[in-house]
């Protein structure tokens, strides 16, 4: 049976980090026991060093990934070598105390999504191992924590994709569908920040084609994001407002204000927001409401309970509407 | 639960560091500390005695269990405090961050959150640099929360006055909490009273809420699994078929549904089960041309018959 992965990345890195000068790639692999049994000592035909080279490159990519840096030093009488310093891996010291502790220990479980679900409990365990201590198992009733489970779902296939462009600073291309277009369509973007707001991902970011600021949402990306080669050509802004987007979208933004009729004991989120209700005497009461955008489709929800006084155009909006339905 | 080869890596190599540090640690203490089974730690003190800085000679780490206590018998000073990865940072800080301003978190708690951030970013360094590129934000129920979480702190039942969208009303009802939990809006699941089953409530849908001095009494119910998302129709709740055009291709989007079929004008035909279809009335109504219920039948007439009610208020 070949030698699992996770035994060769461990030799791999236990070496890297031992050894005080660099290590050459013929070293490396004439002394991790992984690398003999899939690949000889290096006597053997070429084929068998190249496909040794890929997976030694990828091992080294997937140590990176760990947070291990992995220099690499030329001239070792032409070959290079690789060492992983000490000093440039240590972590810093940091104290924490169990409260802080608890408390990192209740945001690391915040994430569904895989890698960094994976990544946070690894952070933790680095954590540990530097010392930090373990929260109180006891309930201390006189103070005991918030009883919150927070999550965050990141069920979108684009995340994690996204989340590495952004991270990495790499432009992408991917198929789009605008919430109310039939087809997607291709877009080219520099994606600079990925934010969930009401527990939807969106990705602010520079559209190269239509030469602009936009914001996309996860859930309408159809299809592989895929990365291109190349840096971003336009600068990426201090501050990125995707919110304020995502709030006009959905009109939540007022214009202005409306009055309707409301009947009495109806419609509790438009009394909620009303600007002030007026009891009418005949079951009915007069609000004033703010006035944006998607104000019509939502007043229509409430069927015969609503009555759309001022502005005109909402009326005539809401009517139209209306008839639409009512043709069937 | 299965680990890939990364995640075992990274674990393994913080496992050493925390071995040397204790030696003779107890399995049970270790597994907790790292958030693990005792099966999964076990897994790792197998592939530990095959690996070893071997480039100096072959000296493999010999860790050794007797199933209680784990020995490291030849410490090396190789196992040092490594630094945090990227990712590392970013997972822990976003999500610290995002917890930090929820609304209703307890001074105390928020404290602690805020001071260990502080100290992991001056750890974490540049690596805590790409933490700024993803972003999180909880809806904000403030009040309501607070009222909640000292609710299931006390044990302490709470009434309500709740609204419910499906039938436009606000009903009052008394509940014992279970827990609150957050995604994307904020949700306390309770023990309903007035329906004896457990219920789900969203936070921005309490219109009022009072402490009782009564003690909450829920029974023993198994918690909601979230992974599978909230809505989770039963096999058993009736079918409904609703047809979209383009402009109403948003509702495959928010309604979990059974199927979403193209059709040639480039909308969807979506297939999905409720336990309350006259709930969908709303979703008719606020579809307009864009989009109708296909099936059932007498579901479709109730839309439009409120449609044409509605109209006749503004004489038509």
């Amino acid at each position: 049976m070949a030698i699992a992965k996770a035994e060769r990345l461990m030799n791999l890195a236990l070496c890297l980090l031992g050894t005080r000068r660099p290590l050459t790639k013929r070293e490396l692999r004439s002394s991790i026991e992984a690398y003999v049994e899939s690949f000889g000592t290096g006597d053997g035909p070429a084929s068998s060093d190249e496909s040794f080279n890929r997976m030694f490159e990828r091992d080294k990519d997937d140590l990176r990934e760990l947070g291990l840096v992995i220099e690499t030093v030329d001239g070792l009488e032409g070959d290079v070598g690789y060492l992983a310093r000490r000093d440039s891996n240590r972590l810093p010291p940091i104290t924490l105390d169990a409260e802080e502790a608890a408390a990192l220990g209740l945001a690391a479980k915040i994430w569904q999504q895989a890698r960094l679900a994976g990544a946070a409990s690894g952070a933790l365990q680095k954590l540990r191992a530097a010392g930090m201590p373990l929260a109180a198992e006891t309930e201390d009733i006189d103070a005991p924590h918030s009883a919150l489970e927070p999550r965050i779902p990141a069920h979108e296939a684009a995340f994690e994709p996204l989340m590495l462009a952004c991270r990495d600073r790499r432009p992408v291309v991917f198929d789009y569908r605008k919430s109310n277009a039939a087809h997607p369509e291709r877009r080219q973007v520099e994606p600079w920040i990925l934010e969930c707001w009401r527990g939807h991902w969106y990705v602010a970011g520079w559209d190269r084609d239509r030469t602009a600021e936009r914001v996309f949402r996860l859930s309408r990306i159809t299809g592989k994001v895929r990365s291109r080669q190349g840096a971003f050509t336009a600068p990426v802004p201090d501050h990125v407002t995707v919110r304020e987007t995502v709030e006009s979208w959905a009109g939540e933004t007022a214009t202005g204000s409306a009055r309707i009729k409301l009947r009495a004991g109806h419609g509790y989120p438009l009394r909620a927001r009303a600007l002030t209700v007026r009891a009418l005497g005949d079951g009915w009461d007069e609000l004033e409401i703010p006035n944006g955008h998607g104000l019509d489709a939502w007043l229509v929800e409430f069927g015969p309970d609503v009555v759309v006084l001022e502005p005109a155009e909402l009326r005539a909006d809401v009517i139209d509407r209306l008839r639409a339905v009512a043709k069937g | 639960m299965a680990t890939n080869a990364i995640d075992q890596t990274r674990r393994m190599l913080s496992l050493v560091t925390y071995l040397r540090e204790r030696p003779g640690a107890r399995v049970g203490d270790v597994a907790r500390a790292f958030g693990i089974t005792e099966d999964e730690l076990i897994a790792d003190l197998d592939v530990l005695p095959m690996c070893g800085t071997s480039f100096r000679g072959g000296d493999l780490l010999d860790i050794d269990t007797d199933g209680d206590r784990i020995w490291w018998h030849n410490p090396d000073d190789v196992a040092e405090p490594l630094r945090l990865a990227a990712d590392e940072a970013t997972a822990l800080l976003v999500a610290a961050r995002a917890v930090a301003t929820l609304p209703g978190l307890r001074e105390g708690d928020r404290q602690a959150l805020l001071r260990a951030t502080a100290k992991l970013e001056a750890a974490a360094g540049e690596a805590a640099g790409a933490s700024s590129r993803l972003s999180v934000t909880f809806e904000s129920e403030g009040g309501v929360f607070a009222d909640v979480d000292r609710a299931i702190a006390e044990r302490r039942r709470l009434w309500l006055r709740y609204y419910s969208p499906a039938r436009d009303e606000l009903t009052e009802r008394e509940v014992d909490p279970i827990r609150l939990f957050a995604v994307g809006h904020t949700y306390m699941e309770a023990w309903c009273r007035l329906s004896e089953a457990r219920r789900t409530f969203r936070l921005d849908r309490v219109a009022e809420i009072r402490l009782l001095d009564a003690p909450a009494d829920p029974p023993p119910v198994e918690l909601r699994d979230l992974s599978e998302g909230l809505v989770q129709p039963a096999a058993e709740d009736p079918e409904v078929t609703i047809e979209v055009g383009p402009g109403g291709r948003w509702v495959a989007e928010y309604y979990p549904h059974d199927s979403a079929d193209e059709l040639p004008d480039g909308g969807l035909r979506i297939t999905l089960r409720t336990p309350d279809p006259t709930s969908l009335r709303r979703l008719a109504l606020r579809l307009g041309r864009d989009g109708r219920i296909a099936a059932p039948q007498d579901l479709a007439d109730r839309a439009r018959q409120a449609a044409a009610k509605a109209l006749a208020a503004y004489g038509e």
